[in-house]
């Protein structure tokens, strides 16, 4: 029974990994391209809303969300900029690097913040549960769930109903073909890359509050969980990047029940597993190369 | 003068980190897996000298030869994959390797000492130059032998068939394949070499440190160790070691000096970030080569 109440609580907080995965596999569908600064951008914009809390006493917790998904879109485009936007595209080694050194400089950011230490984030609703028989939920997990949810059935809908939308899958698929079409590539990529910041700000938002704890150390930790379920998805794939962060979440938790200290272990032998075993991921396509 | 040849042990082990990549990097494969091969060559070379009384000139050659076998074995299944597919595989592999160390006790007692690796603590008194009454200059000049050794090797490697192959295969895999390369061979070996390159190098690490944890072969090393060869370009070897001058010795060891540490790890992300809008094929580029080429043969120049 603790099992099964640590895999459901690991599939709810699992959504975040899902958004951070969403926000990996947008951009690499719509540039082909690795922008490794994006979950600590996610976690700096969680940040910033840490210091909006701080400075603003009683900022209520939905304002912080929406500060740090901000933030982190704003972040996101100043990524593009830096990294991508003036960097020959036929040098894939180059935007790979600039993205880490943006990695480095945002996690120097982060540290010096924090102090170095985790700060503590405003909850949610704090100690609320939600007892359903032999169940014993916390609300806090379910208000996550839900978040994670509407996030990501907006974002559907944004790429599945506007015209922004139609203009990213477009240049997802041929860029070349949509440019001709009469879309701006430069303006596309801009707006991708603020989604996905404001998805990734979202989530990083969601991680400290149901924590109720923002660490310093969360910018390479999630930088990897994100890598890992967009692999485990399979690369540009929404769908699949949701599947495995669910997937993602519920294994380690599970495997938390057992032992903390194997858990990473696990979960990297997980995704070797799946390289070697489904080397597409779940919904991807073969062939994919940057 | 202490303090000058600490910094070039630190370049000069930072300098084979990034060889390592280098020889990877050169076909094209990105890999974070350096670090991984960098911990076993330092684990096992510590383990050999300081638990079973090893000579270290024995014990650095048997660190090469297991994170060479091991890169090659694992080079198989992750070459299956190109780009980003290939980063995380190797970043998983790392982080497991990482994993396994925290989690690896073998201690024995050596005198009124317990010595050997343990778990999270690390492994502490890898004591074999102080034991022999090595001076610090001793051991840098020890560890740049390896240096020199490695970037000549590399040197003269890059100028022969070997090079123009890995090249090769690095620029244009269909076109490399179309003329009888064989491309898991070559990605293979490229894998075995840079690990016994990173073998060497943590070898020498966990001797001049004295001290190993599994901490410092996180993604962050991973990271250094493509950071090199590609901020110095993959035209030259020298450009490996420029970077390292460039990020060791200035960025880390040079601006605390002028501006104090807290502005310069600010600093340190922006430069690299910076040097890739400038110089997006690395310091060192194909074109600067050349042109060095030019300077030290006039007459081919005008040929």
């Amino acid at each position: 029974m603790v099992l099964v109440q640590a895999i459901i609580d690991g599939i709810l907080v699992g959504t975040t990994y899902a958004l951070i995965g969403i926000g990996f596999t947008l951009i690499f569908g719509v540039m082909h391209k690795l922008n490794l600064a994006f979950a600590a951008a996610s976690i700096a914009g969680a940040f910033v809303s840490l210091l909006a809390w701080q400075q603003l006493k009683d900022l209520p917790v939905p304002l912080v969300f929406l500060v740090a998904a901000a933030a982190a879109g704003v972040l996101g485009y100043l990524i593009y900029l830096t990294c991508f936007r003036f960097i020959p595209l036929k040098s894939p080694l180059a935007t790979l690097m600039a993205t880490v050194g943006m990695l480095i400089f945002l996690e120097e950011v982060v540290t010096h913040i924090s102090d170095g230490k985790a700060q503590n984030f405003p909850g949610m609703v704090p100690e609320a549960r939600w007892v359903l028989g032999p169940l014993d939920l916390r609300v806090d997990y379910l208000l996550v769930f839900a978040i994670s949810v509407a996030a990501m059935l907006l974002l559907l809908a944004l790429l599945y109903r506007t015209r922004l939308g139609i203009a990213t899958r477009a240049v997802a698929q041929q860029p070349v073909a949509a440019q001709l079409c009469g879309i701006s590539l430069d303006r596309t990529n801009a707006a991708t890359f603020v989604m996905s910041g404001v998805l990734g700000g979202l989530a990083g938002a969601m991680i400290g509050s149901s924590a109720e704890l923002l660490s310093n150390l969360l910018p390479l930790q999630l930088t990897v969980k994100g890598l890992i379920v967009t692999v485990i998805g399979g690369l540009g794939s929404i769908p699949g990047a949701i599947v495995a962060g669910l997937l993602v979440g519920a294994f380690e938790k599970g495997l938390e029940t057992w032992s903390v200290l194997a858990r990473d272990l696990c979960v990297m032998l997980l995704v070797f597993v799946f390289l070697v075993a489904k080397p597409a991921g779940i919904f991807g396509k073969l062939n994919v190369r940057d | 003068m202490d303090y000058l040849y600490g910094l070039a042990q630190t370049i000069g082990v930072h300098t084979i980190l990034g060889l390592s990549a280098y020889v990877v990097l050169q076909t094209g494969q990105v890999t974070m897996a350096q670090a991984a091969f960098f911990a076993i060559g330092a684990y096992i070379s510590a383990m050999l000298t300081t638990v079973w009384g090893v000579n270290i000139l024995i014990a650095i050659p048997a660190a090469a030869l297991v994170a060479s076998v091991l890169a090659g074995l694992a080079g198989f299944p992750a070459l299956r994959f190109k780009g980003l597919m290939l980063v995380v595989a190797t970043m998983a592999l790392g982080e497991a390797v990482r994993e396994f160390f925290f989690n690896f006790d073998y201690q024995i007692a050596k005198g009124d000492l317990k010595v050997g690796p343990a778990g999270a603590e690390g492994f502490r008194q890898i004591r074999y130059f102080y034991e022999r009454g090595w001076t610090t200059a001793e051991v840098a000049l020890f560890i740049w032998m390896f240096v020199v050794g490695i970037m000549a090797l590399l040197w003269w490697m890059d100028r022969s068939r070997i090079g123009a192959v890995l090249r090769a295969v690095g620029e244009d895999e269909l076109a490399a394949q179309s003329v009888g390369i064989n491309l898991t061979a070559v990605k293979v070996s490229a894998f075995a070499v840079g690990g016994a390159i990173a073998g060497v190098g943590g070898a020498l690490y966990g001797h001049y440190t004295t001290h190993i944890e599994h901490t410092a072969f996180g993604v962050l090393m991973a990271t250094f160790a493509i950071a090199y060869p590609i901020l110095g370009g993959l035209s030259s070897v020298f450009g490996t070691l420029l970077a390292v001058l460039f990020i060791q010795g200035l960025l880390i060891q040079g601006l605390p000096m002028l501006i104090g540490g807290e502005l310069r790890n600010l600093l340190f992300g922006l430069l690299i970030l910076l040097a890739m809008n400038v110089r997006p094929r690395g310091l060192i580029d194909g074109r600067v080569v050349r042109m060095l080429r030019g300077l030290f043969s006039p007459r081919s120049r005008h040929a």
